[in-house]
């Protein structure tokens, strides 16, 4: 049986009747086509599912879509609308992107974590993206590019 | 990995809750953040008929600071619970163990009553509850019971809860000891992300006099089928005074290992664990006795 959902995605409101076994990712990916978040292992591991649900950044992959009814989610899409975002830019110029399929969730920890805590150093960047593993960059050009945003919001 | 098909049902208040769970008996899992058990769906190691959101029941993830004791509702989760000014005051213990639990993404979603009732030996929120001495609330439909949290864990994965019942809440007693202090360490595979393999959580406080340790506490996870304190071990330093508690320190800590019964798994041997406990016993108390005396340690 199909359950009512109402959920903000990146700003646009969505009415709608959905399966309670499907996921917030299954809703993103399948059901909205917002293929932008990444599904890893499915098991909350990877951080690749990552968004940020009514600004926290959560594991889509573990959560249930009707768990988020009511709420606001901003994917990777909604932090590019229009013009990219710093995080983005600096992740390209600084070489912190290879294969990219961890590149959204990553952005969305760390913009999380730039909008509460907008001068964090190396430590504090790294416990924030404990939960995202990167395969390809070893992290360091992650931190760089996350820690080059940090000072470039510095008034 | 799918999750299989179930029927979803959500509850605004506790009452809705428990007359919904009443009415489904063995049929229905209730799911807070859903960290553990929506893990267990997709792995098809659980597969309830229907399930039970408990995320939209009002004010059950509160922490309220009342003159004798500590509240934590059991839908606060452990990002909440790490930050939290009066738990880093008074339980110590119980923000640096909430703040090890996964990563930041599951810190924001999962509960420390998921924590509890998925009963994981390991549970990191457990050994600084056990060492606090912390209560919890128990409710079904008819009544609500308060036990100490030492009576709930039953074995890996099981505790005292019936199907219609749900923990409500935590009660953290708050101690009269002018000064008290406890620590947590937690040994993971990898560092970051993990499931803990060994927890260690150690509480003490002074005497009247200022002089001598009292009211020792140390509880331990990962290490047995259950949580569980080593009683032996805290009885060696009670009443000493600095100097000679910190040289009975090892003591202590081999009885803490002989109240363990590790298991060999994937993760580790057996001897490596009772390895550990003997080298976080020392560490936490040589820490908690340097805070407690004011030691540079
Ligand atoms: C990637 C990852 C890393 C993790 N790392 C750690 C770690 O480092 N340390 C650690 O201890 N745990 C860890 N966990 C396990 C898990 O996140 C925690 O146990 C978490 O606190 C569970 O809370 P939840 O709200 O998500 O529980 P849920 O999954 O919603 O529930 C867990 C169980 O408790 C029952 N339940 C929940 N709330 C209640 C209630 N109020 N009354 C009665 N029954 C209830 C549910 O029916 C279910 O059986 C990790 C999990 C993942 C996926
Ligand atoms: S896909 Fe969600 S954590 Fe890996
Ligand atoms: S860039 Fe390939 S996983 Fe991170």
């Amino acid at each position: 049986m199909k359950i009512p959902l109402t959920i903000t995605v990146n700003g646009e409101r969505y009415d709608l009747e959905i399966k309670p076994n499907r996921t917030l990712l299954d809703l993103l990916r399948e059901d909205l086509g917002l293929t932008g978040t990444k599904k890893g292992c499915g098991l909350g591991e990877c951080g690749s599912c990552t968004v940020l649900l009514d600004g926290e950044p959560v594991k889509s992959c573990l959560i249930l879509a009707l768990q988020a009814n009511g709420k606001e989610v901003l994917t990777i899409e909604g932090l590019g609308k229009g013009k990219p975002d710093p995080l983005q830019i600096a992740f390209v110029e600084k070489g912190a992107v290879q294969c990219g399929f961890c590149t959204p969730g990553m952005i969305m920890t760390a913009k999380a974590l730039l909008n509460k805590n907008p001068q964090p150093n190396d430590l504090e960047i790294k416990e924030a993206i404990a939960g995202n593993l990167c395969r390809c960059t070893g992290y360091n050009k992650i931190v760089e590019a996350i820690k080059s945003c940090a000072a470039s919001t510095k008034r | 990995m799918r999750i299989r098909p179930f029927e979803y049902h959500t509850a605004e208040t506790i009452k809705e809750a428990l007359t919904i769970l009443e009415k489904y008996g063995t049929e229905i899992k209730v799911i807070a953040g859903g960290t553990d058990l929506l893990l267990a769906m997709k792995q098809k190691k659980i597969l309830p008929h229907h399930l039970l959101n408990l995320l939209e029941i009002n004010d059950l993830d509160y922490i309220n600071d009342e003159p004798s004791e500590i509240r934590i509702g059991a839908l606060a989760k452990h990002s909440y619970i790490a930050s939290h000014p009066i738990i880093r005051n008074e339980a110590t213990v119980l923000a640096e163990a909430t703040g090890m639990i996964g990563s930041w993404q599951i810190r924001n979603v999962a509960t420390i009553g998921g924590n509890l009732c998925n009963a994981s030996p390991a549970a990191d929120s457990a050994p600084p509850l056990l060492a606090l001495n912390a209560k919890i609330v128990i409710a079904d439909s008819k009544n609500e019971k308060n036990l100490p949290i030492s009576s709930f864990f039953t074995g890996p994965g099981t505790t005292l809860l019936e199907p219609d019942q749900l923990l409500k809440e935590i009660i953290i007693p708050k101690t009269k000891s002018r000064r008290k202090a406890n620590a947590y360490l937690k040994l993971t595979r990898r560092r970051g992300v993990d499931l803990a393999l060994v927890g260690v959580a150690f509480h003490g406080e002074l005497d009247e006099s200022g002089e001598k340790l009292k009211n020792v506490a140390i509880a331990m996870g990962g290490v047995a089928p259950t949580p569980i304190r080593a009683l032996e071990a805290e009885a060696e330093l009670t009443d000493l005074s600095y100097e000679k508690a910190i040289k009975k320190i090892p003591i202590a800590a081999k009885a803490a290992v002989a109240a363990t019964q590790p298991i060999t798994d994937i993760r580790a041997t057996a001897e490596y664990r009772k390895d550990i406990v003997d080298v976080y016993v020392r560490r936490t108390a040589t820490k908690v006795l340097n805070i407690l005396f004011n030691k540079d340690g």
